[in-house]
């Protein structure tokens, strides 16, 4: 039974809360907010006992949409999508919760288009038609549109439009090859549908067409990660948009750009992914984004342009272990995803703490609050360490991973991209020391306020997650292995032979 | 239900919907003949036009509900097919909704001007002809019924200057485009011998390789369209026009004689010159540059009616796009993108009736600052229609965009595609910053919109226009099916297009 509606209802509710927020008084909106998305949480959670690791898609609803032109609404999990799914609905609460009391202004429309955004957000790593999935991708732009817009910083009007327009642009470029898959599906077997499976088992004999419509997907997804040098808006958004907003950015919206090269780009178009020459332009721009990305993080002034560079590092890390194709690689490329998720998430909760009490996030206001906030300093040290992949938290696992499976096929790549652990060391650590320790000489700093309860409430989750997967990623690792045999053995059928155990 | 041309019994039925909107037509000339003084003179009339034009549709739908045909015989003025009902029915909405937002506006802005409904049938009735026609002279006599309506409706405020400039600028290149269109039509009879469509067509398929003259008369045509629709390099009179005239006058151009055009258009070139190949290229060229033209035009505006106005210069591009894809699939996704495309343009328009003042030009796009706090419900409307003008999804707007790009691709024109979605993202240079201004900046003045206002006839247009744009964005399914079928009514007898998805 469970299986049967569980996805429906966590696209349905979050539209239908959304709503009601919007028709209850506003001083009502956070609560009701917050409730409605604990519901999803809750609604969500047996998905992680009820997933059957070798089942491949599961949950899967069926029902027509638009039966004139084969467009299904037809949604389902694997072990690549499961994660995110629940990563999701696990760092929704936490936002809302995040902006209690940052967002003072028009609250209810806060909360209402976190809510949609959730739909939006779960409709595209559910999505197994491709116009559902394309009007998902599309539906939760304007959301974080409005979110940065309206609760944004200074220059959230520039940010804003930069985001959208990005995006847009690559998604545009997709829908066009979306339709082309489509008419090239009907033409071979006279039925026309935007089913996924339809479309991937026909997405053959392409010829030369196969080169346009990689790079329409590619750029699409390009731009959602970003890969260097699509990145730059990434920085702007990130810094504008209020804590809830850069917190989903980075641990959601992030995700899409690799889960759609998981999910599309790379099952679709195997023969044009794995040409020598994509994959040396794709991992040399993956090495770019791991190093420059944590040069320019080390340069930063304002903390959360950092945590926002260091996300550009981290994602070029997922991108190296996706196309790296090795069963290490790609577990390790989905933990990173995750883990991106809880520790950027964290940081990005930590810095807007830190500047709902002194309105600043420059690094050199701070120094020496270790004495005045210690649990504070204490937290954001741990997640510091587990954004530098410190042994024993989350990101150790996943970057371990990637290098791990990576090495086998880009030698020389992973050497270099090692570095970039380093350079996360050397950026993370150094603000840490300026924010935290070094001697308290601001005299504004000495009568900051602790962790309240309510924050505590936003980041013990969080450093649970850090803890769970740094020291017992086991149940991860097992519900994605069969997803990722499969995909590898769909894209290489050589690489899954010689792929060993984690 | 086959209508025999040859009765004369039969003939009045096919022209059943004609003749009652100009039965109306005659009774309201009388009515404002006398009663011509008062505001509520002036609301009478307009009643009578709703009543009018509601009429006339249910003729239009007791025609389609029996599936009324032109059976074989003589040789038909007009046709009778789903492509002409479902274009009627947009024209008829539109002008009801440019009826619903003039109620305010005329009396707001002193325009007590009853004939201002008259003419409004009259243009409405020469759309209909246009949609009708199946021979070119039918085509003009609807062309040129409709244009001298619009050329006056146009001039109608004439206390002020921009009103009368845009009235004699519509008029005189009006004038000029009707001589090509009328010199490609005389041609045309001069290579064919006939001015019917069905005719030319067959005569052009034993021709074999098109003669020059032929191909002059097709130019001329082209070019004459080229002017109505307002497509680049034809495209110069539209923004000064449409931003001096009255903005209720301005909406009911920007679609409904938008509509008509390219209705007519679509006709003439897949009944009539089908099997000459010229016609694609230079449509292709057409589109591309109007979609370039138009949407790069309309970055650079600050005013928010001319924003609006190159706006729709860059929807006639797209639409250009249905008609070089041709075929059925062209056919169908162009009625549902002019469907799409006459609400959103009317919505857009009648929110910015509600807030301009005495010539809407002066209305910058950072005027709206602030509208969503203070008229939450207006800037929701303005929203969803620039949103859907955009082609983002949910909206109607992208179901009809979605349709052309099938269409497009179908018909094997990729690069086409691929420039339509490329200028779409242009646009949203222009359409974002509506959206902007409303929500994301604070108001210039504590009052700045207090003296928005929109009577209860007005709210009706804009509550049925979002309504309409979001169910058509989530559930298009009834609409594809109508379309599908025009569509496929239009090219039962030249059966060249490859069959649709």
């Amino acid at each position: 039974m469970y299986a049967r509606w569980v996805l429906t209802a966590l696209l349905a509710w979050p539209l239908l809360a959304g709503l009601i927020v919007l028709l209850l008084p506003a001083r009502l909106a956070k609560y009701v907010a917050l409730a409605a998305s604990l519901v999803e949480f809750v609604i969500s959670v047996p998905l992680w006992w009820t997933f059957v690791p070798s089942g491949g898609m599961q949950f899967l609803v069926d029902r027509a949409w638009i039966p004139a032109w084969g467009i299904h609404f037809t949604v389902g999990v694997d072990g690549i999508s499961l994660f995110l799914v629940l990563l999701t609905t696990f760092l929704i609460p936490l936002s809302i919760l995040g902006s209690w009391t940052y967002i003072t202004k028009r609250e209810a429309g806060f909360y209402a288009l976190l809510l949609v955004l959730t739909t939006g957000m779960i409709g595209v790593f559910v999505a197994l038609d491709l116009f559902l999935f394309y009007v998902m991708w599309e539906v939760m732009l304007i959301p974080m549109y409005f979110i940065i817009g309206v609760w944004g910083g200074d220059n959230r009007l520039y940010a804003a439009i930069k985001f959208f327009i990005y995006t847009f642009l690559g998604s545009l470029l997709m829908l066009v090859a979306i339709i082309v898959l489509y008419l090239h599906a009907g033409r071979a077997t006279g039925a026309y549908s935007f089913g996924y499976a339809h479309l991937l088992s026909n997405a053959k004999d392409l010829g030369p067409a196969a080169w346009w419509l990689f790079g329409a997907f590619f750029l699409a997804f390009a731009i959602k990660v970003p890969i260097f040098p699509l990145h730059t808006w990434l920085p702007d958004a990130h810094v504008e948009a209020p804590t809830a907003g850069s917190v989903i950015l980075a641990g959601i919206l992030l995700k899409m750009g690799t889960y759609g090269f998981l999910r599309f780009a790379l099952p679709f178009f195997p023969a044009v992914a794995l040409n020598q020459n994509v994959q040396l332009v794709i991992v040399v721009l993956s090495l770019i984004g791991i190093i420059y990305g944590g040069l320019v993080a080390m340069v930063q002034p304002d903390f959360k342009k950092l945590v926002a560079y260091s996300s550009v590092a981290h994602l070029g890390f997922a991108m190296l272990g996706i196309w790296a194709l090795t069963l290490q690689s790609v577990q390790g490329a989905l933990l990173i995803m995750i883990n991106h998720g809880i520790s950027t998430g964290a940081l990005f909760f930590l810095v807007g703490m830190l500047y709902e009490r002194r309105h600043s996030r420059l690094i050199e206001a701070y120094g020496g609050i270790a004495r005045v906030v210690p649990l504070f300093a204490a937290i954001l040290t741990i997640v510091s360490l587990s954004s530098i992949a410190l042994p024993g938290t989350n990101g150790f696992v996943g970057e371990f991973l990637v290098l791990l499976g990576s090495f086998r096929t880009y030698p020389i790549a992973t050497t270099l991209a090692t570095s970039g652990v380093i350079i996360a060391a050397a950026y993370l650590l150094t603000a840490l020391q300026r924010v935290i320790y070094n001697p308290l000489k601001n005299p504004e700093n000495e009568h900051l306020t602790d962790l309240t309860p309510r924050e505590l409430a936003v980041l013990i989750p969080l450093l649970v997650g850090i803890l769970w997967l740094g020291i017992y990623p086991k149940p991860f690792l097992q519900r994605m292995e069969p997803a990722a045999r499969s995909l590898i053995e769909q894209v290489r059928p050589s690489a899954a032979s010689t792929a060993g155990q984690p | 239900m086959s209508l025999d041309p040859a009765v004369y019994g039969d003939l009045l039925l096919s022209l059943l919907p004609e003749l009652v909107l100009t039965g109306w037509a005659l009774v309201l000339l009388l009515f404002v003949a006398w009663r011509h003084r008062t505001a509520r003179d002036l609301r009478i009339a307009g009643w009578l036009t709703l009543v009018a034009l509601l009429s006339t549709a249910i003729a239009v739908w007791w025609l389609w509900w029996n599936r009324a045909t032109l059976g074989p015989g003589l040789v038909a003025m007009v046709a009778a097919d789903d492509f002409r009902w479902v274009a009627d029915w947009v024209f008829l909405g539109a002008a009801a909704l440019t009826v619903l937002i003039s109620f305010a506006y005329l009396e707001r802005e002193q325009l007590l001007i009853p004939e201002y409904y008259v003419l409004v049938i009259f243009a409405t009735l020469g759309m209909m002809v246009m949609a009708a026609g199946a021979d070119l002279m039918v085509i003009f006599l609807g062309l040129e019924l409709m244009s001298v309506a619009v050329y006056v409706l146009a001039g109608l405020d004439r206390r002020r200057a921009r009103s009368a400039e845009a009235a004699l600028k519509y008029f005189l290149l009006g004038a000029f485009a009707s001589g090509f269109l009328l010199y490609g039509i005389a041609l045309a009879y001069g290579a064919t011998g006939t001015t019917n469509l069905g005719l030319i067509g067959g005569q052009v398929g034993i021709m074999g390789k098109p003669s020059v003259m032929l191909l002059a008369g097709l130019a001329l045509l082209i070019v004459g369209f080229a002017f109505k629709i307002a497509a680049v390099p034809f495209h110069m009179w539209a923004p000064d026009v449409y931003d001096g005239s009255p903005t209720p006058v301005t909406a009911f151009m920007a679609t409904g004689v938008k509509a008509a055009a390219f209705a007519a258009l679509f006709r003439v070139l897949n009944q009539a010159f089908a099997p000459v190949a010229a016609w694609h290229d230079i449509l292709w060229w057409l589109a591309v540059v109007t979609m370039i033209g138009g949407n790069l035009f309309a970055l650079g505006q600050r005013s928010l009616k001319r924003m609006l106005a190159y706006s729709s210069v860059a929807h006639a591009g797209y639409l250009l796009v249905a008609v070089t894809a041709g075929g059925a699939a062209g056919t169908s996704a162009f009625l549902v993108y002019v469907i799409a495309y006459t609400l959103m343009s009317l919505g857009a328009f009648a929110v910015l009736s509600a807030k301009g003042r005495a010539g809407e030009s002066d209305v910058l796009i950072d005027d709206l600052a602030g509208l969503a706090s203070q008229r939450p419900w207006l800037a929701f409307a303005l929203a969803v229609c620039m949103l859907s003008l955009l082609g983002f999804p949910g909206t109607a707007g992208f179901i009809g965009k979605w349709y052309i790009l099938i269409a497009a691709t179908s018909a094997g024109q990729n690069t086409l595609a691929a420039i339509l979605v490329l200028t779409s993202a242009v646009s949203a240079g222009y359409y974002l910053p509506v959206i902007m201004a409303m929500y994301m900046k604070p108001p210039a003045v504590e009052a700045a919109h207090r003296d928005v206002y929109l009577d209860r006839w007005g709210r009706i247009a804009v509550a049925v226009v979002v309504v309409g744009l979001l169910l058509f964005g989530v559930w298009p399914n009834r609409l594809f099916d109508l379309a599908k079928s025009a569509g496929n009514s239009v090219h039962a007898t030249t059966a060249t297009a490859a069959t649709p998805p």
